[in-house]
């Protein structure tokens, strides 16, 4: 299981096919005016998903596990039937227990009410609604079937890609758990690939890998590639934003991060370049042949490559204050794969840092973006209409009191 | 859009058809199960003996997660981070010699988790040959035990799962005579934990199986643990009786984890004070340690005494590594499986009471009657059941006056069998116990 996908529940019971995805939405789309609208609101939940996780200082795994919970849910369930928010705040919370890093009830109930209220006007919690998100948990398990270990391609990229040597400076890590905490750790041997170790990325490769992945949760491919298929895509991705540094590169300045050598200047320059110089050309590694060597289907990395990038095209017209590099990183890979304008921030489309060259890109550009607030009330709107076909269809108003009803039918 | 009233519905209870929805493809536990009986019950809550509807010849151990709170109205509290691991594990590993999750149901604000049925368990075993047989446990039928029971570990510990409670009670016997580990409501994968280990539990472990390491505040621990524990089980299975059976230190008032120095000094009284551990001297506990007496190393006394002459080497052997202090040179379970004891003499026995006397068999497993109909309901008269500080199984018995204490942890830990209760069982008898002996 840990370390056997192929025999875990993630493998057996939860990589579905574009046909069941079309029909977990089925219901959805009989009321919504436009189809894309859903696709957005996958982009929206998630990102959603992701500001709930900072604000409970969730490590980047736990969100991951949270938006995979999520997804699994909404493959049995509809926008439209439920309340996404709670579903949201649930996932969360039950993320966190599962892996291992639990958070009180009562925190998420409290960070979910302030972020659902301030930041989407959405109401979902009242006052301290502790039993509201403990019964949306139970459903949740039942839906999820009980299946609640989840692999994540942000392993897989650890074990294939491993920071350049010569720059330790764990501390622009960020969200990259390499550090193996607790001992008993038993990596296993490596039975693909070369067998030659892993492949070396500078720190700023490595990172774009690492923010790519995170996008990936914004789509469904969770739920289609298996999560290796998924980090692959995103190391070959990388390679366009990061092309391995030909000779004639090397003298470039704008490679290495300005952050480092800012930092490396106070050793004295001349110093730190003949380091730079040093290290560069001591890389055998020929990063095609490495991936080749993976024994994986390319055209399958190519098309899961090609589903990154059409998420970032669809991303392109989604604006929300914290995802200019997703934009950015949308920009490179649709239009102009340039190393030289990529190697600038890395891409860190979840940090919420706003590089002004990005928003610059950006702002008062077509103004027909979609936006949180128009997909909250697409969601208002298509929630009302069902509830009003059910309230029909049912035959009365409004059941006033359904724990009544359950226990009766419980009993 | 809406009108007022339906506006403020939806608002109110915006997950209504959700519900209905649920509510009738719902299949409810007793739908499926006929609840036999109660066979025990923990802080967790409780376990019942059950049969499929369908199937009435499949039996099942039912154990239901009581809601976490009980007053008067049972609300939904979220589910414990204990049921959660439970739940997770189970559903993803597969082996012979590890209690099987059938299903899990949700209903009525409770998780019921149906597991393949166990007829004994290590502790029915010891308990039956200290009291009924009055003879030490067969060696063929030990040493099948433990090779299964090591079987089961190595496969938990290649899935990188930590059990982290084992001990008798937890380690289950089919009627026939395949060895099942159970109970993983402490258990947790450590593979890349986001947290180190002991930010999660405090104590792991019931105390007269804990290791070394965790009894000197050891904040990283790893499969060792599990080992150690099996060195317990095994020197108890060929004792009849705990080998260090310590009194626990409690919490104090200031909540600092007390220093365990009767259950250090049952260990050094027969292992020896640790003298080939390079790692001791940076235990939490180290300072402590060092003030107590010393001990030399009796073991293969206490194996002697125990062990008749033709095993004794071998078991001597395999106790003295499974009891290693440093554990980083304990013995793996893989490593223990490969055993040399194991390959000589008779050989371990896919059902393990195959060589045992009609008389050696354990009786079946108790189960009661009168506490089978709050399997329905809810429980008025679970909060007074079984958590008492002993740890909630009720499985003291009045001839041994043994009293097991629980890990210190809010986690529960109690297994499946949980031991039941011992009085009666001599009664219910042998019946069905041909099978196993045929087989």
């Amino acid at each position: 299981m840990a370390t056997d996908f192929w025999a875990s529940s993630h493998f057996k019971r939860w990589i579905v096919d574009r046909a069941t995805l079309n029909q977990a939405r089925s219901e959805d789309l009989l009321y919504v005016d436009d189809p894309e609208y859903l696709e957005y609101l996958g982009i929206f939940f998630a990102n959603v998903i992701t500001k709930l996780g900072k604000k409970l200082q969730f490590r980047q795994r736990t969100i991951a596990t949270a938006t995979v919970f999520f997804r699994r849910f909404y493959l049995k369930n509809s926008y439209c039937e439920t309340d996404p928010f709670i579903v949201i705040a649930a996932c969360c919370y039950l993320a966190a227990k599962a892996e291992e890093s639990p958070v009180h009830i009562k925190v998420v109930v409290s960070e979910s009410r302030t972020l659902f209220s301030h930041t989407y006007g959405v109401k979902t919690f009242s006052s301290s609604d502790n039993s509201k998100l403990a019964e949306m948990e139970f459903y949740l398990v039942d839906d999820l079937e009980c299946d609640l270990i989840v692999f994540h391609p942000y392993r897989t990229l650890l074990a294939l890609c491993k920071k350049a040597p010569g720059e330790d400076n764990s501390s622009e890590e960020g969200e990259a758990e390499d550090e193996e905490v607790g001992v008993g750790i038993d990596d296993g041997p490596r039975y693909w690939g070369t067998g030659q170790g892993r492949l070396e990325l500078t720190p700023a490769a490595l990172q774009t890998a690492w923010s790519i992945i995170n996008d990936t949760y914004r789509s469904n491919l969770c739920l289609l590639y298996p999560p290796h298929l998924i980090a692959v895509a995103a190391i070959y991705l990388t390679f366009i934003l990061h092309p391995p540094i030909q000779p004639e590169h090397i003298e470039q300045p704008n490679i290495p991060q300005p952050r480092r050598s800012s930092r490396q200047a106070s050793h004295g320059t001349a110093a730190a370049q003949a380091q730079a110089q040093s290290s560069q050309p001591k890389k055998p590694q020929d990063p095609i042949s490495f991936l080749a060597d993976l024994n994986l289907s390319l055209p399958l990395i190519a098309t899961i490559s090609q589903e990154i990038i059409s998420l970032y095209t669809l991303w392109d017209n989604y604006k929300e204050d914290t995802s200019p590099d997703a934009t950015k990183l949308a920009r490179e890979l649709t239009n102009s794969p340039s190393p030289t304008k990529a190697s600038g921030s890395g891409g860190r489309a979840s940090t919420g840092t706003t590089p002004a060259a990005a928003s610059d890109d950006m702002t008062d550009a077509e103004g027909n973006f979609i936006t949180p607030s128009f997909l909250t009330s697409v969601l208002i709107k298509m929630r009302e209409v069902r509830f009003l076909e059910h309230a029909r269809a049912t035959g009365r108003p409004i059941a006033i009191n359904k724990r009544l009803e359950r226990a009766q039918a419980v009993g | 859009m809406l009108d007022e009233r339906s506006a403020k519905a939806l608002q109110q209870d915006p997950m209504q058809i959700y519900r209905n929805k649920w509510n009738q493809n719902h299949r409810s536990v007793s739908s499926k199960y006929d609840i036999l009986g109660f066979i025990s019950s923990g802080t967790y809550g409780r376990v019942y003996k059950a049969q499929s509807l369908e199937t009435p010849t499949n039996l099942y151990a039912i154990k239901k997660f009581k809601p976490d709170k009980e007053g008067e109205v049972v609300t939904y509290t979220g589910l414990s981070q204990s049921a959660i691991r439970e739940i997770a594990l189970n559903r993803e590993i597969d082996h012979e010699n590890v209690v099987a999750l059938k299903e899990v149901i949700l209903e009525d604000k409770s998780i019921f988790m149906v597991f393949e049925y166990a007829e004994h368990d290590f502790l029915q075993i010891i308990h039956h040959h200290l009291q009924t047989v009055r003879t030490s446990i067969s060696m063929s039928v030990l040493k099948s035990l433990i090779y299964q029971l090591l079987n089961g570990l190595v496969y938990l510990h290649s899935c990188h799962i930590l059990h982290r409670d084992l001990k008798p009670a937890n380690i289950l016997i089919t009627s026939d005579g395949v060895v099942k580990i159970g109970d993983l409501g402490l258990a947790r994968l450590i593979y890349e934990p986001l947290q180190p280990l002991y930010a999660g539990d405090k104590v792991v472990v019931t105390i007269w199986y804990r290791a070394p390491e965790l009894l000197l505040g050891a904040k990283h621990y790893t499969t060792a643990v599990d080992c150690w524990a099996v060195g317990c089980v095994m020197a108890e299975l060929l004792s009849l009786r705990p080998i260090f059976k310590g009194e626990e230190a409690k919490l104090d008032s200031k909540k600092t984890m007390p220093f365990q120095r009767d259950q250090l000094l049952k260990i050094f009284e027969v292992l020896g004070t640790p003298d080939d551990w390079p790692g001791v001297v940076t235990m939490p506990e180290y300072y402590n340690m060092s003030r107590l007496d010393h001990f030399p190393d009796q073991l293969t006394q206490w194996c002697i005494q125990r062990v008749r002459k033709d095993a004794l080497a071998d078991v001597n052997d395999l106790l003295a590594k499974l009891f290693t202090y440093d554990p980083e040179s304990r013995l793996t379970a893989k490593d223990a499986l490969h055993h040399h004891w194991f390959q000589s003499g008779t050989k371990p026995t896919k059902n393990a009471f195959q060589t045992a006397p009609q008389k050696d068999l354990p009786p079946l497993r108790k189960v009661s009657q009168d506490d089978a109909p709050s399997m329905i309901p809810l429980l008025p008269n679970a909060s007074h059941q079984g958590s008492r500080g002993g740890g909630g199984v009720p499985y003291v018995t009045g001839a041994s006056g043994q009293s097991y204490s629980k890990p210190l942890s809010s986690v529960s830990f109690a297994s499946l069998s949980g031991g039941g209760s011992y009085e009666g069982r001599q009664m219910d008898g042998s019946s069905k116990k041909k099978k196993a002996k045929l087989g």
